[in-house]
């Protein structure tokens, strides 16, 4: 038993899921993540401007999962062993959570260089859902 | 204002007990707050009653605040379900303290009940996280365990913050969770061991984490009047402060701490007229290690950044100046998410008493306890005072 997402509740949000697209507020410049609700920043909720952004920022906490999974990851721990969950601050500013991929997670650190890349995240009700992972830069 | 009283606090032990349901442990926490009263107290002249639980498991996610309360015989007070995650209870008692206060109840119960120890491993998990930011935290493959190891690892990476500062903390708690009859984990811990346990989400391993517990806790509120006649030895919410903050770490303005928590406890200390320096003891919510540890940054106990040399000092021991977690903490104690802030507030209640039996410390007169939802987006903070206003 995983966390619940519905399809539909997959499917609205794909702009963030794939582009992390942002949401730039009128009244302070500040970008927030996803790009719904409040700034971040001045908890304005005049409407954001939508940016796309780069995609690359840098690991500001992470941890490497290697107790127990959420159940929806569960599959993935047993295949690929402990795992890499970061909170990565984007070069314009934004901060999203993500979990890291192509690397060894215990080996990626506060300050690092990552870059946004999609990725299965996991299957539910009978339908793979992609998203964004962050993967180490050179 | 008018003042709120607690006059009678009680929990159920804390720990997995699969022969009862979620009405057998309220009804034994309320049996135990009535039988704490010093008067006599009439159950049908509770006006309102304030019921904390997540719901884990799913049993009664519907009007389970009735499903217990028809269950000790308080058919017909009005009744309210609180739901703030691990903060459940806090909320009930600041909800209580608000009603009396503001003339609407002239006693009120607050309380909390959770059973999570039946369920297979997945569901746990499930229920577990479900107070975390659900559509992007979790599905970025977090635990909430993972979340507060990214707080930590923060800490560590900002201030200096080590693995035998975080060790400390499930060491000190373990010792005074040891004389606690009502803990789950009521055993020591030596720091190495702690230091030494099996990881579980870097940089926090096994005895950095609290465990999941069945329990209930109950707390019984009087206006003045209410409580001369209920008690010879008063204990006055002199302060009730509750905030909120984005439920995602990610959105938050610092990742080293909980906006909520300086926010609440700004609040209950201007109430109370007090300053961090004039708490005598806290009741701290360490879920996590380092929870405990920015609950002191946060709550004004030490400066920010500074919690692992406070700790190492020996101030939150309980013979240091300001003793913290004297029952055990959610770390030894237990951690039944919805009774979890109630049973501070009976710690509290016992200490000011002078009924903590082996754990007693002589000489508090104000406690403070501190109660999270999740990973900070509720926290409710309130001081006690020994006295009449």
């Amino acid at each position: 038993m995983g966390a619940y997402l519905s399809v539909p509740s997959w499917w609205r949000n794909l702009d963030g899921r794939y582009r992390l697209e942002l949401g730039q507020c009128p009244d302070c410049g500040a970008h927030t993540f996803p790009a719904e609700g409040a700034c971040v920043e001045c908890n304005s909720t005049a409407d954001f401007e939508t940016v796309e952004p780069e995609g690359t920022g840098e690991v500001v906490a992470g941890t490497t999962i290697t107790g127990g999974a959420p159940p929806e990851f569960a599959d993935l721990q047993t295949q690929e062993g402990s795992f890499g969950v970061a909170v990565v601050e984007l070069d314009e500013g934004a901060r999203v959570p993500g979990m890291l991929t192509d690397c060894d997670p215990t080996t990626v650190e506060r300050g690092d260089r990552v870059e946004a890349v999609v990725r299965r995240i996991y299957e539910q009700e009978g339908i793979v859902r992609y998203g964004v992972k962050f993967r180490p830069m050179d | 204002m008018r003042d709120a009283y607690l006059v009678g606090a009680a929990q159920t032990d804390f720990g997995a007990f699969p022969r009862e349901s979620y009405r057998s442990l309220f009804s034994t926490a309320f049996e135990g707050a009535v039988d704490s009263v010093d008067g006599e107290f009439d159950r049908t002249e509770v006006d309102e009653a304030y019921v904390g639980t997540l719901g884990v498991g799913g049993r009664q996610l519907g009007l389970s605040g009735p499903a217990v309360t028809e269950f000790v015989g308080l058919d017909g007070a009005s009744c309210t379900r609180v739901e703030n995650a691990c903060a459940a209870s806090g909320t009930a008692l600041r909800q209580a303290t608000l009603a009396i206060r503001a003339g609407a109840a002239d006693i009120a119960i607050a309380g909390g009940f959770e059973v999570m120890t039946d369920m297979s491993g997945d569901q746990t998990r499930y229920w577990l996280g479900v107070s975390g930011e659900t559509e992007w935290e979790r599905m970025s493959g977090t635990t909430f365990a993972g979340v507060y190891a990214q707080m930590a690892d923060a800490h560590m990476a900002e201030h200096g913050t080590t693995r035998e500062h975080l060790s400390r903390v499930a060491a000190k708690n373990h010792a005074n969770g040891a004389k606690n009859p009502h803990a789950h984990l009521g055993f020591e811990c030596s720091l190495e061991d702690a230091m030494n346990a099996p990881g579980v989400a870097d940089p926090l391993n096994l005895y950095d984490c609290c465990p999941t517990s069945d329990g209930a806790s109950v707390a019984i509120l009087a206006s003045e009047e209410a409580a001369e006649e209920l008690t010879d030895t008063p204990i006055r919410v002199a302060g009730a402060g509750q905030a909120s903050s984005r439920v995602g770490l990610f959105q938050r303005p610092t990742l080293t701490g909980i906006p909520a928590t300086t926010d609440a406890a700004e609040q209950a200390y201007d109430e109370a007229g007090v300053e961090a320096d004039d708490i005598d003891f806290a009741e701290v919510h360490d879920c996590f290690s380092i929870a405990e540890l920015m609950a002191y940054e946060d709550l004004g106990f030490c400066e920010k950044g500074e919690a692992g040399p406070y700790i190492t000092s020996g101030t939150t021991e309980p013979d240091g100046e300001r003793p913290v977690n004297l029952s055990g903490g959610l770390k030894s104690k237990g951690h039944p998410i919805g009774a979890t802030g109630g049973g501070q507030a009976v710690e509290v209640f016992k200490q000011l008493r002078g009924e903590a039996g082996d754990r007693q410390v002589s000489g508090l007169g104000r406690g403070l306890t501190h109660n999270v939802g999740g990973s900070g987006g509720a926290v409710a903070v309130h001081v006690f005072e020994e006295g009449w206003a």
